[in-house]
């Protein structure tokens, strides 16, 4: 059908250029061929980063697609994953059915968040997120009977029929499949007419209007997907992680999964994994010292705000370019 | 088949728009005749743009009824226009900025996207793309169907408007102050554009419009608005003799080019 190459895709912005093709292949065999020449360490750390990549989609699709701002991604992802570990623990059934149920219970949760959205704008709707997210966390964190409240929740082993995951290097493969699955449903997403919606909405909403856009069903669907998206990365998470602490679901994560975004670029797919695997590394070389993380992080994602705005890639992109025209 | 007695493509009966104590538009009524371009004039401050989006389900009106092909649309949801042939442009432009040229108009075709799920998931759906391109040859936008909007010229934004209303496959078209801005070859561009849609494609047109030049020229029936009433109705040469739209032109100032009376 499509004739056209991927390249021409017309989404506003290139989703996959020639360089980004080849740097893609490329990261993607050494991606494959990496259980074979390293230790379980750095194979927990790739589990860990691709699992943001995923999360990062989901923030992409709300913000960078759609133009609205959200602080409440750590709570989607936690979301996530309780409700797959839960869901593991309860059927017996392979674990990808238990990452689709984390998906849908954060999909759910985002669409009401959505919805309560719709009446907020910038800096109100940052607020009410971050209040979504603080208290989901607190949740979390208290709702003993479900949760397990403060002692954190042990997660069962994923299951695919007769293989059981029992280490990182197990899980790699599921989680790498997984990731580029996710990145594949974004791109499609993105290309589709609900992408081009999705768009048109962060653009202006009344030429949207004026195009037969259902302006508030965009806005509402756009927060679904996005957090099913989060939610999805929350299963992920299960594939490899044996412990989920509530202390890992707040304020800290959302900044930091909303720094990998900006860095990256807004409003690219490209940006939104590149960042992703970017700043990952960075915030693991932090965690030496983390009693500066917070505030490095606050400077970089401040920095970047004023500086290179549409993030690191662009950023680089530009600055070669000058100096290939001689500048 | 239209005889005498068939009723006004767009019937716009006792319209009154009021902004808490303002009364921007008084009772206008107004109809429009299948086929043809209807313009929407008067000085600034007028009603003009107050009128054309109650017609275009922007604003709702205080009292009065618009009427669009024998449906009553004055309650209707503005999402729900272009679904009924309704396209609109705007005055301060409100491009889809970020996005090339080609998405714009796409999006303009959205209403006509076919209801299959490849069709939903197509970054190119099949019939639109043809008729998208279609109309950026028309508009004289093929050369920047991958430039970002915000990039164009104001010209060439003008134009993206204008093709991406007309990818509603409107049969009533909208346009306000299109010309504003323009150059002179670019208002003979959009003369002829305008006529065609007229000529070729049967679409009905109105057109709220500054340009005395264009206006006089493309309209076949020119409604004149001050102090959001209807002074004065009717062709180009009856309404360029009327005294009270040379008063309102003459009299008051604002528009740099004035009906030659
Ligand atoms: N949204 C609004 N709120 C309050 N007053 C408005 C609004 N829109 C237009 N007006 C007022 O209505 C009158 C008519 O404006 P408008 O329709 O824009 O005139 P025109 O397009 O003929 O220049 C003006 O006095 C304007 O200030
Ligand atoms: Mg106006």
């Amino acid at each position: 059908m499509s004739s056209s190459p991927l390249a021409s895709a017309t989404s506003g912005k290139r989703v996959l250029s020639g360089p980004a093709i080849a740097g893609l292949a490329l990261a993607a065999l050494l991606a494959v061929a990496l259980p074979a020449f390293t230790t379980g360490y750095v194979i927990y750390i790739a589990n860990l980063l691709l699992v943001f990549v995923v999360l990062c989609l989901g923030l992409h699709v709300v913000i960078g697609e759609n133009g609205q701002f959200s602080m409440a991604h750590a709570a989607f992802y936690g979301i996530g994953i309780y409700a797959s570990a839960l869901a593991n623990r309860a059927v017996d059934l392979p674990y990808p059915f238990a990452m689709l149920f984390g998906a849908l219970v954060a999909g759910i949760v985002g669409l009401f968040i959505g919805a309560l959205a719709l009446r907020m704008r910038d800096i109100y709707l940052a607020l009410a997120t971050f209040a979504f997210g603080e208290a989901m966390q607190w949740v979390f964190a208290n709702w003993d009977s479900v949760t397990n409240g403060p002692n954190g929740l042990r997660i069962s082993p994923a299951r695919f029929g007769p293989l059981e995951i029992l280490s990182d290097k197990q899980a790699y493969p599921f989680v790498l499949f997984f990731c580029l699955l996710m990145i594949g449903v974004t791109v499609a997403i993105s290309r589709s007419r609900l992408g081009r919606s999705f768009r048109a909405v962060r653009e202006s909403e009344v030429a949207a209007m004026a195009m037969g856009i259902d302006v508030r069903r965009t806005r509402v669907v756009a927060f679904g997907l996005s957090a099913a998206i989060a939610g999805f990365a929350g299963g992920m998470f299960g594939l490899f992680q044996t412990f989920i602490h509530p202390d890992s679901l707040g304020f800290q994560t959302t900044i930091l999964v909303l720094t990998m975004v900006v860095v990256g670029g807004l409003g690219s797919i490209a940006g939104a994994i590149g960042g992703a695997i970017v700043f990952g590394l960075i915030s693991e070389v932090l965690r030496q010292a983390p009693q500066y993380q917070e505030i490095i992080y606050g400077g970089i994602l401040i920095l970047f705000m004023m500086y290179a705005p549409r993030g690191l890639f662009v950023f680089i992109g530009d600055r070669i370019r000058e100096v290939r025209h001689g500048r | 088949m239209a005889g005498e007695t068939a009723a006004p493509f767009l019937d716009v009966v006792g319209l009154t728009i009021r902004f808490g104590g303002l009364t921007a538009v008084g009772g206008l009524d107004m109809e429009v005749a299948k086929g043809s371009i209807h313009a929407l004039i008067g000085p600034n401050g007028a009603g003009k743009s107050t009128t054309f989006n109650c017609i275009s389900r922007f604003y709702t009106p205080s009292e009065g009824r618009i009427t669009y092909d024998g449906r009553d649309i004055t309650r209707m949801p503005a999402r729900e226009m272009a679904g009924l042939g309704i396209a609109r442009s705007f005055q301060n432009l409100e491009l889809f900025a970020e996005l090339t040229v080609f998405e714009n108009v796409l999006i303009g075709a959205h209403v006509h996207a076919g209801r299959s799920w490849r069709d939903a998931i197509s970054a190119r759906p099949r019939g639109i793309v043809e008729h998208v391109e279609h109309l950026l040859e028309r508009t004289g936008l093929s050369a920047y169907a991958q430039t970002k909007a915000r990039n164009l010229d104001f010209g060439h934004q003008k134009m993206v408007e204008i093709a991406r209303a007309l990818a509603i496959r409107p049969r009533l078209l909208l346009l306000d102050e299109p010309a504003a801005g323009l150059r002179n070859r670019e208002i003979a561009a959009l003369d002829r554009l305008l006529c065609e849609l007229r000529e070729r494609d049967g679409i009905t047109i109105l057109l709220v419009e500054h340009v005395m030049q264009l206006v006089m020229s493309i309209s076949d029936r020119i409604t004149v608005l001050s102090f959001g009433t209807k002074i004065a109705e009717g062709t180009a040469a009856e309404v360029r003799a009327h005294p009270a739209v040379i008063e309102a032109y003459l009299g008051r100032e604002t528009t740099q080019e004035t009906p030659h009376g």
